[in-house]
Parts: C-alpha cells; sequence; structure tokens
C-alpha cells in the first residue's frame, strides 16, 4: 500500500495551543456551566435565603416551564425557523382544558382537549412556514396575536376556574416527587433528557441540525426538509402546551393574561445557551443552562432587593453581551 | 495481459448516457448526448463555458431531470429523479461548492445521508468514527475525523466528499471543476486520491478545462460544444492544439458590428503594479478614451478580482490606479465614481439591480445628485433622463415604473450600462457583460459597447468568452493566477494563442 498522504498532519500539529480556545468555541456548554456556578455562588454568599433547600427547589419549579418550552424553540431555531407564538398558545390551550375538565370531571379528556389544540396550532404554524414558505417569524407572531384576541374573545377577558377540583389535575403543578422536587421540573428533566438524546441519537436530530445548518446540502443528501421543519413546529407547540397544562394546574384555572411574554422569556433562554437564530448550531443543554441562569439571575436579584427595573435592564445587558461573545467567537473559529 | 478480443468487444460499462437533451426555457442545454465511463478509468469532460457540462453533471446527480435518452448503469437502465436516487445507484457527484454542512464534523458529514442506526433506532456513533477513519485510509488521506468540517481548507473537504463517496460504496464519482480552488500541490494530491479510486474499480468522471490536468490524469476525453457532443476520444489520441480545436469549433459569427474609429492618445485610466492581499500579483495596463480593453483568463485567473479592485470595491495591497489622471485612493467607490469609473457586475441580481425597485429608480441610482435641488429629487428631471436612455438604448420596458425583475436579462443589462452613462463616465468596467442573456440580446450588448468606445469612453471587458473578447476588444490582455501573462493587439490575437497564455 502507498504511504498514506497527510495534508491533515500539519494542521493539527500547531492545534495544541489554541485547543483549549477551540473547545470553548465548539462547547460554549461548559462557558455556561461555569457562568452558572458563579452565579449560584454568588448569590449563596450575598442573599440569605438563596441558598436553601426550598428556595432552589423553587426556582427549579418556575424555570421548568420555560425549559419545556425551550426544548420546543430551540429545536425550532435549530432547524432554521423560529417560534415566538407559545405565550399565547400557554392562555390558550388552558382553555379546553379547563372547559372540558368543567365538564366531564375527566382529566384525560381535559389533557387530551388541550394537547389536540396545541397540535393543531402546531400543525398551522408548521405547515404555513414549511410548505407554504412564509417566514415564520411572521407565521408565528401572527398566531401570537390570534390566540392572544381569542382568548379574550372567548373568555371575556376573565379567568375561568376550574370548578371540578380534581385532586390529579392539582397535583401536577403543585406537588412535589417525594415531597422535594415539584413535578414540573422532574417533567422538564424527563423531557430534557428524551430530547436531547433525540437529537444527538436519533437520526431526526441529525436532520435538525443538518436542515438548519444548510437546507440544500440537506436536500441534495435526500432529506424530506419541509417535513423536517414542520414536525419541529409541531414539537414545538406540543411541548408548549405541556407547560401550558402545568401552569394552569398551578394558577387552578385558565388565565386569559397567562403566557403574556412568556415567549420572549424563552427565545431570551434559548439564545443565552447558545441556539443561533440562523439555525444549524446549538443544543438543548446549553438551553436548559440558559434557562436556570435566566431563572436564578432573577430569583437572586430579586432577594437582594433589587428593583424589577434594575432586573430587567440587568438581564437584557447579560443577553446581548453573551449573545455577542459567541458571535465574535464564531467569527474567530 | 494478452488482447482478448471477447472481452474486448463488450467491455462492461460503469455508465452509459445515450441520447441526453435537456432544454430550458429559450435554450437547449443539452442535445442528443452520449457518455460511457469504464470502472477503473478516469474520463474527462470538457469544453467551454456554455458547453453543457454542468448540465450533464448535474442530470447525473439527480439535480435536474433530462428531457429524453437512457442512463443505463451496469447495463441496467436506471431513472435518476432526485439526488437521492444518484447515490443510491452509487453516483457520486462532488460539486465545485462543496455539498457539506459546515457546522458538523467530518465523521458526521460522512454518513450524512444514512446514519447507522443500532437495533433501537440510536444513532452509531462509534461505528460512524471508526468507518469515517477507515474510509479515510481506503483513499489515502488523513484527516481529523472529529474536526469541525467548516474548518478545514477546501481541498480537505473535497476529500471529505470523495470519503463519503467510498461510504455509499458509489462506483462513480463525478468532479466538478475539482481543482478550481486548489493550490498545485493540493492538486497532486488530489490526482493521487483520484488513482487510488482508480484502482479500486470506481469509474472517476472528471470535469475540467484545464488541458495540463487533463493530459496528466485523464484515460479518455469527451469534448462537448455548444450542448453537443463533439468527440471521444483516448488522451493519447489528442494533442493541445486537437484538444482546443474541438472546444473552440466554431467560427466567430459577425455578431460584432464595429463602427468607431481608432481610440485616441488620451489616457483614461492607468493601473500601475497592482497587488491584492488575496489574488492579484503587478497587473499594469493603460486603457485609452475610446478603447476596448479585454481581459480573458480561465476560472480562478482573477478577472474578477482586478475589476473589483480597479473600481475601488475591493481593498488593494500595492500599486497604483489613476482615473484621468487623478490618484484613486483604494477602497472607496465613492470616489471612484466621482473620478468617473463605474463597474457593470458579473453578479447582475447580487450586486447590480434593485431587483423590486422599477427601472427608473435603478437608473437613476449612480446620479441622483444630478437631478437634486435643494436636497429633494426633481423628479421630473429624473423621467426626462431615464426616458431618454430608454429610448437611446432601445430599453424594452412597459413604462418607467415596471419593476426591474420583470425586463429579460438583455434589457436589465441595458439599463445597468446605463446607469454609468448617465452620470457621465468616463471609464466603464464590464465584468462578463453577457453572461446569461440570450444571442440576439448579445449582438445589442456589444453595439452598446461599442457604441460606448466611440463615444470617447474607455472600456475594460472582463470575459470568458472567447468569440465576444477577440470580437470586441482593440487589445486583450490575458490573465492567469492573478497575473498578466501576455497582452495581444487585435491583429495578433487568435484564440489558440490566447487559450495557450490563459493556461499558462
Amino acid at each position: 500500500m502507498p504511504p498514506s498522504v497527510s495534508l491533515g498532519r500539519s494542521n493539527r500539529l500547531g492545534a495544541g495551543a489554541v485547543d483549549a480556545f477551540a473547545v470553548l468555541t465548539r462547547r460554549s456548554d461548559i462557558t455556561l456551566v461555569v457562568a452558572l456556578i458563579v452565579l449560584i455562588a454568588f448569590f449563596a454568599f450575598t442573599a440569605e435565603y438563596f441558598f436553601t433547600l426550598r428556595n432552589l427547589t423553587n426556582v427549579l419549579g418556575q424555570a421548568s416551564l420555560a425549559m419545556i418550552a425551550g426544548i420546543g424553540v430551540a429545536i425550532v431555531f435549530i432547524s432554521g425557523e423560529v417560534d415566538v407564538s407559545v405565550g399565547s398558545l400557554q392562555a390558550a390551550v388552558a382553555i379546553p382544558l379547563i372547559v372540558i375538565m368543567n365538564h366531564t370531571e375527566s382529566l384525560t379528556l381535559g389533557l387530551a382537549g388541550a394537547l389536540a389544540l396545541g397540535l393543531a396550532i402546531g400543525v398551522v404554524n408548521g405547515y404555513l412556514s414549511a410548505y407554504v414558505g412564509i417566514n415564520s417569524l411572521i407565521v408565528t407572531l401572527g398566531m401570537l396575536f390570534v390566540l392572544r384576541g381569542g382568548v379574550y374573545l372567548y373568555t371575556g377577558k376573565t379567568a375561568i376556574p376550574d370548578d371540578v377540583g380534581l385532586d390529579s389535575f392539582f397535583a401536577l403543578g403543585n406537588e412535589s416527587l417525594f415531597g422535594v422536587v415539584p413535578y414540573p421540573a422532574v417533567v422538564a428533566f424527563v423531557l430534557l433528557l428524551v430530547f436531547m438524546y433525540v437529537m444527538r441519537h436519533r437520526p431526526f436530530g441529525r436532520m435538525v441540525y443538518a436542515v438548519g445548518g444548510n437546507a440544500e446540502v440537506a436536500r441534495l443528501a435526500g432529506y424530506p426538509v419541509r417535513w423536517v421543519k414542520f414536525v419541529c413546529f409541531v414539537i414545538s407547540s406540543l411541548l408548549a402546551t405541556i407547560s401550558a397544562i402545568l401552569l394552569a394546574s398551578r394558577l387552578g384555572s385558565a388565565v386569559h393574561l397567562s403566557g403574556l411574554g412568556f415567549e420572549f422569556q424563552v427565545v431570551a433562554a434559548v439564545v443565552l445557551g447558545g441556539v443561533s437564530l440562523s439555525g444549524g448550531i446549538g443544543s438543548l443543554f446549553g438551553m436548559a443552562l440558559g434557562v436556570l441562569i435566566l431563572s436564578f439571575l432573577s430569583n437572586g436579584l430579586g432577594m437582594l432587593d433589587l428593583a424589577t427595573e434594575w432586573q430587567l435592564v440587568i438581564t437584557g445587558i447579560i443577553i446581548i453581551v453573551a449573545v455577542a461573545f459567541d458571535e465574535l467567537k464564531r467569527r474567530r473559529a | 495481459m494478452p488482447a482478448d478480443l471477447a472481452v474486448a468487444e463488450a467491455p462492461a460499462l460503469a455508465l452509459e448516457m445515450t441520447g441526453i437533451s435537456k432544454r430550458f426555457p429559450g435554450v437547449v442545454a443539452l442535445n442528443d448526448v452520449h457518455l460511457r465511463l469504464e470502472p477503473g478509468k478516469v474520463h474527462a469532460l470538457m469544453g467551454e463555458n456554455g458547453a453543457g457540462k454542468s448540465t450533464l453533471i448535474k442530470i447525473l446527480a439527480g439535480v435536474y431531470e433530462k428531457d429524453s435518452g437512457t442512463i443505463r448503469i451496469g447495463g441496467r437502465e436506471i431513472e435518476i429523479l432526485h439526488p437521492s436516487d444518484a447515490l443510491k445507484r452509487g453516483i457520486k457527484v462532488v460539486f465545485q461548492e462543496i455539498a457539506l454542512i459546515a457546522e458538523f464534523t467530518v465523521a458526521e458529514n460522512i454518513f450524512l445521508e444514512e446514519y447507522p442506526v443500532g437495533r433501537g433506532g440510536s444513532i452509531r456513533w462509534r461505528t460512524i468514527r471508526k468507518e469515517a477513519r477507515a474510509l479515510f485510509e481506503r483513499i489515502g488521506f488523513d484527516v481529523d475525523t472529529d474536526a469541525r468540517t467548516g474548518a478545514l481548507p477546501v481541498s480537505q473537504q473535497q476529500m471529505v466528499e470523495i470519503a463519503r463517496a467510498l461510504a455509499h460504496e458509489a462506483r462513480i464519482v463525478v468532479m466538478d471543476e475539482p481543482s478550481s480552488s486548489l493550490t498545485p500541490n493540493e492538486v497532486g494530491l488530489l490526482f493521487k486520491v483520484i488513482r487510488r479510486l482508480t484502482s479500486l474499480g470506481i469509474a472517476v468522471l472528471y470535469v475540467s478545462h484545464k488541458l495540463d490536468e487533463v493530459f496528466e490524469i485523464a484515460d479518455t476525453v469527451t469534448v462537448l460544444r455548444d450542448g453537443r457532443h463533439i468527440s471521444t476520444r483516448p488522451i493519447a489520441e489528442h494533442t493541445n492544439d486537437t484538444l482546443i480545436q474541438d472546444m473552440i469549433g466554431r467560427r466567430i459569427e459577425t455578431l460584432f458590428p464595429r463602427e468607431r474609429g481608432p481610440a485616441s492618445d488620451r489616457i483614461a485610466l492607468s493601473v500601475k503594479n497592482l497587488s491584492t492581499a488575496a489574488k492579484l500579483k503587478d497587473i499594469s495596463f493603460e486603457a485609452r478614451a475610446g478603447e476596448v480593453v479585454g481581459f480573458f483568463g480561465l476560472m480562478g485567473a482573477g478577472r474578477t478580482e482586478l475589476a473589483k479592485a480597479i473600481v475601488g470595491f475591493d481593498p488593494i495591497s500595492g500599486g497604483e490606479i489613476s482615473i484621468g489622471g487623478k490618484r484613486l485612493h483604494p477602497h472607496d467607490t465613492r470616489t471612484a465614481v466621482s473620478l468617473g469609473i463605474g463597474l457593470l457586475s458579473e453578479d447582475r441580481k447580487g450586486e447590480g439591480l434593485m431587483l423590486e425597485l422599477p427601472v427608473v429608480t435603478n437608473l437613476s441610482l449612480a446620479a441622483l445628485e444630478e437631478f437634486a435641488r435643494l436636497g429633494l429629487i426633481d423628479e421630473s428631471r429624473e423621467r426626462a433622463a431615464a426616458q431618454s436612455f430608454v429610448d437611446r438604448f432601445r430599453i424594452r420596458t412597459p413604462s418607467l415604473e415596471q419593476p426591474i425583475k420583470n425586463l429579460s436579462g438583455g434589457n436589465q443589462q441595458k439599463v445597468l450600462l446605463a446607469r454609468w452613462l448617465m452620470r457621465g463616465l468616463s471609464v466603464i468596467v464590464v465584468d462578463e457583460p453577457t453572461r446569461g442573456i440570450d444571442v440576439g440580446a448579445k449582438s445589442e450588448i456589444f453595439a452598446l459597447i461599442d457604441r460606448l468606445a466611440s463615444e470617447g469612453h474607455a472600456v475594460v471587458m472582463m470575459t470568458s468568452e472567447m468569440p465576444e473578447l477577440l470580437g470586441l476588444s482593440d487589445r486583450i490582455l490575458v490573465m492567469a493566477g492573478g497575473r498578466i501573462t501576455e497582452s495581444f493587439t487585435r491583429e495578433q490575437a487568435t484564440q489558440e494563442k490566447v487559450l495557450n497564455a490563459a493556461i499558462g
């Protein structure tokens, strides 16, 4: 056999010095882990009741809703599209949930109703974006308005209370596994693991990355590009529906105002987690870290008695700086 | 090996294409073309730009669908309707634009089409990495399979594509101008890998217009011209001259009206020792008022780079440019335009037109100041000027309000030329002025260029089309590898001389 041609070698030899940087560049997750630890440590020392089991599980419970919806939104982003409809969706799907439960006294039917509406929303988002080819920011922004308006019309701008008060429904959002970990956090954790596995270890996950990375290459490789994007929108709506069910359980009613601004909370966490708006880049693990960082940040700043106005300003600055940092690293790579 | 007639009569063909035709609106891209590839051999496909090479390989790749003809693999007739069909039939096309996902690792890209999965449906990452390394061993090329693909040089990305072909057990590998972005050293490595492929019994179709490479690597050559099959011969039967003759063939039509007189002595543009960081080396030339200076070069010779540098679009690393005796500051299109030089870009849609906007707005873009009064645009003067150019240049448009995207390529090009004349430029640089324009409109563009020169403009024309180069230019400068390699007067130049200089 002729000796193998070695062109790659020279490239690799000098690379040792840059490797540490390369690791940070490719795995911005590590930076996020460090940031999260630093953040928690900071508040543990400065805020008296921050580092207590009660507060930490409380934050986890709050973060879990954004995390569940964030999985879907991150997947849509990775596929190269955008979904900002999840906020109004939270309010919308709670209506069939509560109304059906009030009529049938069945949790199962209520859940089915909520998931059916969530599925329908995902199908419309996905069909218009992937198959008709309308810019998904416009489609889902329109959906955001339509759903919110629909909720106001249907409810007459009031909350619809849960009149049945099923224990099983109450437990979903309010009780904890072994009395410690809130169920929403358990759901978020399980879903996160499942979708991390899908995105990394199932061919579908690779398809999503490929479609978002370069749709033309994906098409040449024989991928059903539109179908992949369509499925991503459906996943996103269904996951947002799950977060809405947990929220409704916590609130004990379908609240017309619930989820206001939620979409941007989720998008902020997703981009903070290193998921690129232009598609093909990012990980669900990063997204989860983004959610946790923002949640601990708002919790900790609140405990330091910082006015909410300042919390918003600080959160905004952190998001911009983090994304700018990501972008600069990417350009250097 | 003794000649065995029985076997020689019926050699198992890897691929046989017969009677392939393909038509696009207004153009016959391929007309009854045939091609036969033998296993373990390198077959070169040659021809000028527009000869039909790309169309043919895009049909093979499943990007285009043929209108008629048959494709056989190993004697069996097949249909290729989709890119994935090609791969399933063992055909892998390595395009010039590398089709890899930049963010994926090398190993991930190699198995892009189909990730091997275990019984539970999980991707078998360990197998993928192991097999990826094994594939590179087979083609005799060493690459870090865990590297991010986008971080690799193009030459290595090509190797990833080739390894990808092997991963799918491709029996036919098509390479489209593979050397166009490689250094000579890298071309050598590419050839080693190609020989390794043929030793594995794979048929290689090597699409190129570089004679030296074809003589080095190919066993057989097929030449296309104007969408027709011209010849298929063993490389040993060819010389440089016979190949060029097959490629060019036709006589130049009298598409080229010439009504202008001799050029004046006034130097309109002077370029001295111009270099850029990326491409150009030590370029010097002058263009006189009333003269058409034609630049010829093959792909990658540096024509477009030169065009962009002299109009101040791209930064330069050395040398100077003067227009009408005044020195142009490099990388400053604003001063360039005010000194009187403008570019008609080869990328009409990307760098020339504002597609959605009306004809009149596209026309007046560079001359807005001349219609401005107290900071406001005097629309009636703008329209009057636009109308006069529409009339003079016979720009066919229903109205000045028509969005320019609705005009034909030829008329769009006339609008762009008029844009610069409205500004009263002295030097006009045109880059591939007739790209994507049909023959009828071509002759009108040629007439316009002739008229520009006769009105005293200096025209610098970049082209890869031999006929328009020879038909329009007063002087011809040939580029290769970022340098001017040769210069001819109109009388001295012949196709063979120019092409030889361009091959360098």
